[in-house]
C-alpha cells in the first residue's frame, strides 16, 4: 500500500503532505472530541453542584416562611434568583402540594415530572434528573423537602421529678414542612460546550493549516535540492559532464550532493581519459594504416620488380638485338669508309652507307622505346597519379615487352581492341601491370601453340551510369578449379609450380583494379580455358566494397 | 688460313637485323640464312656447313635444338652461338651440347670476325 502509493505517478510534495495532514488531521479529531466530553462533563458537574448548593440554601431560608405560611417573604427569598441566570424556575410547595411561592415558568409535563416528586417524597432526600420541556429545552430539575427542627418533650419525666423546669427534658426533631423544586436550564453548558467545540476545530484547522504549511516547507526543503540533483542528472545524461550541484547542506541530502559532484568530476575524468585514449587509438590507427599503406606499396613494388624480373630475359633479347644491330652496321660503316676513298666510293655504295645509317637511326628508336616503356613500367607506385589514360594505348605498349615471349612459347596473340575507347582517369604504369600479369598467366596456363585473346571495348554511359571500358584476356589453358576461384585474388595464393610466381599479381591487380574504382572477373572452365576481364569506369569513383566471393565459378572483385 | 670462298656458315636468327648484318660482315663466304630452328635444321639435313652461327631464344625450336641437331647430322661443323640473354646457364648449355664458342650480344666485328675465323681454322685442323 505505502510502496504503491509512492511508486504512483503523484507529485512527490502531495505524497508527503497527504498522510502527514491526514494523520494530523485524524490526531486532532481524536484528541479535541475526548478534550471537549469532558469538559462537558466538567460543565454538568459544575451545573449540578450548583444546582444543590443553591436548592440546599434555599430549602433552609424558606423554612421560616413555610412555617408561618408567608408568600410575601418566600416570594423575596425566591425574588433573589434572577441573579442566577440558569434558573429557570423554582416552587415552593406546602404539604399538601399547593404551591405557596413560584419564580419562572415550568414547562416540563407534569407527568414526567411526578416519578421525581414521588421519589423525592419517598425518600425525604435531594433528588434531581434531566428533563426534556415542551419547548425541547433541557432543564436539570432538584427536589428538597424544607424542615424545620421540633422540640418533643418527654412526658414519662414529669411526674418523677415534680418540679416542671428540672424534670423536663426533650430532643430535638427535623420535621417537612413543604417542599422545593428547582429547574435549571442546561442551556448554557449546551452553550459552552458548543463554543468549546467550535474553538477545537478552529484550533484543530490551525493546526491542519500550519502542519500543511511545515509539511510543504520541509517537503520543499527536501526536494529542492533532489529537483537540482534530477536536472543534473538529466543534464549529464545528455552529455554535458560541465554540471555541478550547488547544495551547501550538512546532512545526507548535502553529502549526496558531494558524491554527485565526486561522480561527475570522475566521469568528466573518464572521460577525458577514454578520449584521450580514442585520440591515440586514431593515432595508432592513422599510424598502423600508414605502416600497412606503406607495406602494401612495397608488396606492390616488389611484385612490380618480379614481373620485371620474369621480363628480364625478354626485354634484354629485345634490346641487345637492335644494339647489335646498331653497334655492328655503326662499326661496319666505319670499317668501310676507312678502307674506301671518298673519290673513289661509287653511287651504290653512298646507298648501302645511307641504308646503314637509316638501319642505325631505326634501331636507335627502337632501343629507346623498349627503355621508355621499361622506365615508365617500373615507376613507383608510391606516387600513383591518375592522369588520363588511352587504355588501348597502354594495352599496346605492355604487348612490345611480352609479344616476344610469346613468340618464344609458340603462342598466338589474337587482339581485338575496340575502336573510340575514351580515355579514362588512370594510372598508365599500374594499367600495364595488371595487363602484364594477366597475359603472362594466360601464358602459363595455356600450353604451346595455343593462342590468347585479348579484347577491349566500351559500354557507352546510360543514365547515371558513366560508360566503363572493359579489357579482357582469354586463354584456352588448363583453367581453374571452382576451389581455387575462390582464392584466386589472394595474396600468396598461387597454382604455379614452385620458382614460377610469387602468388602476387593478381592479389596487386585486385588492388590496382580497385584503386580505379573498377572490377575484375574471372570465369573458368577446367580444360577449357579462362577468361579475366577488367573492368574499368570512364570516371574515377571511389574504390568499390568487397562484393561477396561467392562459390560460383565467376569471381567478381 | 685458307681460302674463304669455300667455306660454308649458316646463320640462324629469328632477327632480321642480325641476319642480314652478318651476312653483310660474312660477304666473304658462303652464306646462308634461316629465320628459325626449324628451317636450321631442314638446312642441316639438306648440305653441310663448315659453320653454324645461332641465336639461342627463337620461336618454336631453339637454338640449342639447331646445336643438338648439327652434333648429330653435321658432327664436322662448328657451332657459335650468340644471344642477347647470356647468363651462365644458357652459355654452359650450348657448351655442353658443343658449340665451340659463344658470343654476347652486342658484339663487335672484331670479336665476330676472329671467332669465325678461329672456328673455322680449328674445324680444318680437325678435318685435314
Amino acid at each position: 500500500m505505502t510502496r504503491r502509493w509512492f511508486n504512483s505517478g503523484i507529485d512527490l510534495r502531495l505524497k508527503f503532505v497527504l498522510p502527514i495532514s491526514a494523520i494530523v488531521m485524524a490526531a486532532m479529531v481524536i484528541l479535541s472530541g475526548y478534550l471537549i466530553k469532558r469538559q462537558a462533563a466538567g460543565f454538568y458537574r459544575e451545573l449540578e453542584t450548583n444546582g444543590q448548593t443553591l436548592i440546599k440554601i434555599l430549602a433552609i431560608n424558606a423554612e421560616s416562611g413555610v412555617l408561618f405560611e408567608s408568600p410575601y417573604e418566600l416570594d423575596a427569598l425566591l425574588g433573589t434568583l434572577h441573579h442566577f441566570g440558569s434558573v429557570e424556575y423554582c416552587l415552593i410547595k406546602n404539604l399538601e402540594g399547593e404551591t405557596i411561592s413560584h419564580v419562572g415558568q415550568n414547562h416540563i409535563a407534569a407527568e414526567d415530572l411526578q416519578s421525581l416528586r414521588d421519589l423525592g417524597r419517598a425518600t425525604m432526600a435531594l433528588e434531581s434528573g434531566y428533563f426534556m420541556d415542551r419547548r425541547d429545552r433541557e432543564l436539570f430539575v432538584l427536589m428538597s423537602s424544607i424542615t424545620t427542627e421540633k422540640k418533643v418533650l418527654h412526658r414519662e419525666t414529669l411526674g418523677m421529678t415534680g418540679g416542671v423546669d428540672q424534670s423536663l427534658t426533650a430532643s430535638m426533631v427535623s420535621e417537612t414542612i413543604g417542599w422545593i423544586e428547582l429547574g435549571m436550564t442546561v442551556g448554557t453548558v449546551q452553550k459552552a460546550t458548543d463554543d468549546a467545540t467550535w474553538a477545537a476545530v478552529l484550533l484543530a484547522l490551525l493546526v491542519l493549516l500550519a502542519t500543511i504549511f511545515v509539511v510543504a516547507l520541509i517537503v520543499n526543503a527536501v526536494i529542492k535540492p533532489i529537483t537540482t540533483l534530477a536536472d543534473a542528472t538529466d543534464k549529464i545524461s545528455r552529455g554535458d559532464f560541465s554540471t555541478t550541484v550547488d547544495i551547501d547542506q550538512r546532512d545526507e541530502i548535502g553529502q549526496l550532493a558531494k558524491n554527485f559532484n565526486r561522480m561527475t568530476e570522475s566521469l568528466t575524468q573518464s572521460r577525458e581519459e577514454i578520449e584521450q585514449y580514442n585520440r591515440t587509438l586514431e593515432e595508432k590507427i592513422i599510424e598502423r594504416t600508414g605502416q600497412l599503406e606503406d607495406a602494401q606499396a612495397q608488396l606492390i613494388q616488389s611484385e612490380k620488380m618480379g614481373a620485371i624480373g620474369q621480363l628480364a630475359a625478354g626485354v634484354a633479347h629485345e634490346l641487345n638485338n637492335p644494339l647489335g644491330g646498331i653497334l655492328g652496321y655503326s662499326q661496319f660503316t666505319l670499317e668501310k669508309m676507312r678502307k674506301n676513298i671518298p673519290e673513289k666510293t661509287t653511287a651504290k655504295e653512298i646507298r648501302s652507307y645511307l641504308r646503314y645509317v637509316g638501319d642505325i637511326e631505326l634501331q636507335a628508336r627502337r632501343c629507346k622505346t623498349i627503355v621508355q616503356n621499361l622506365l615508365r613500367f617500373s615507376r613507383s607506385s608510391r606516387t600513383v597519379e591518375f592522369d588520363e589514360v588511352d587504355v588501348n594505348r597502354v594495352m599496346e605498349e605492355t604487348l612490345t615487352f611480352v609479344e616476344h615471349q610469346l613468340r618464344i612459347s609458340q603462342m598466338e596473340l589474337e587482339v581485338d581492341l575496340g575502336s573510340s575507347l575514351p580515355r579514362i582517369q588512370g594510372n598508365a604504369g599500374q594499367l600495364q601491370q595488371i595487363f602484364t600479369n594477366l597475359i603472362i598467366n594466360a601464358m602459363h596456363a595455356s600450353e604451346s601453340g595455343a593462342s590468347i585473346q585479348i579484347n577491349s571495348r566500351y559500354c557507352p554511359a546510360l543514365g547515371e551510369f558513366g560508360g566503363t571500358v572493359e579489357f579482357s584476356v582469354t586463354d584456352t589453358g588448363h583453367g581453374i578449379a571452382k576451389e581455387d576461384l575462390k582464392k584466386i585474388f589472394e595474396p600468396f595464393f598461387t597454382t604455379k609450380e614452385v620458382g614460377k610466381g610469387t602468388g602476387l599479381g593478381l592479389s596487386v591487380s585486385y588492388g590496382i583494379v580497385k584503386e580505379h574504382g573498377g572490377e575484375i572477373t574471372v570465369e573458368s572452365e577446367i580444360g577449357e580455358g579462362t577468361t579475366f576481364t577488367v573492368i574499368l569506369p570512364v570516371q574515377k569513383k571511389e574504390p568499390t566494397a568487397d562484393i561477396d566471393r561467392g562459390t560460383s565459378n565467376e569471381q567478381r572483385v | 688460313m685458307g681460302s674463304t670462298e669455300n667455306q660454308s656458315i649458316l646463320i640462324v636468327d629469328d632477327e632480321e637485323i642480325i641476319r642480314d648484318f652478318l651476312s653483310e660482315v660474312l660477304e666473304d663466304y658462303e652464306i646462308s640464312l634461316a629465320c628459325d630452328g626449324d628451317e636450321a635444321i631442314d638446312r642441316l639435313h639438306e648440305r653441310s656447313f663448315d659453320l653454324v652461327i645461332t641465336d639461342l631464344r627463337m620461336p618454336k625450336v631453339p637454338g640449342e635444338e639447331v646445336v643438338k641437331a648439327v652434333r648429330e647430322l653435321r658432327p664436322e661443323a662448328k657451332v657459335i652461338v650468340i644471344s642477347g640473354y647470356s647468363s651462365l646457364y644458357t652459355v654452359s648449355q650450348s657448351v655442353c651440347h658443343g658449340a665451340c664458342a659463344f658470343l654476347s650480344k652486342p658484339f663487335s666485328i672484331k670479336e665476330l670476325m676472329q671467332t669465325v675465323t678461329s672456328a673455322l681454322e680449328d674445324g680444318e685442323a680437325q678435318n685435314g
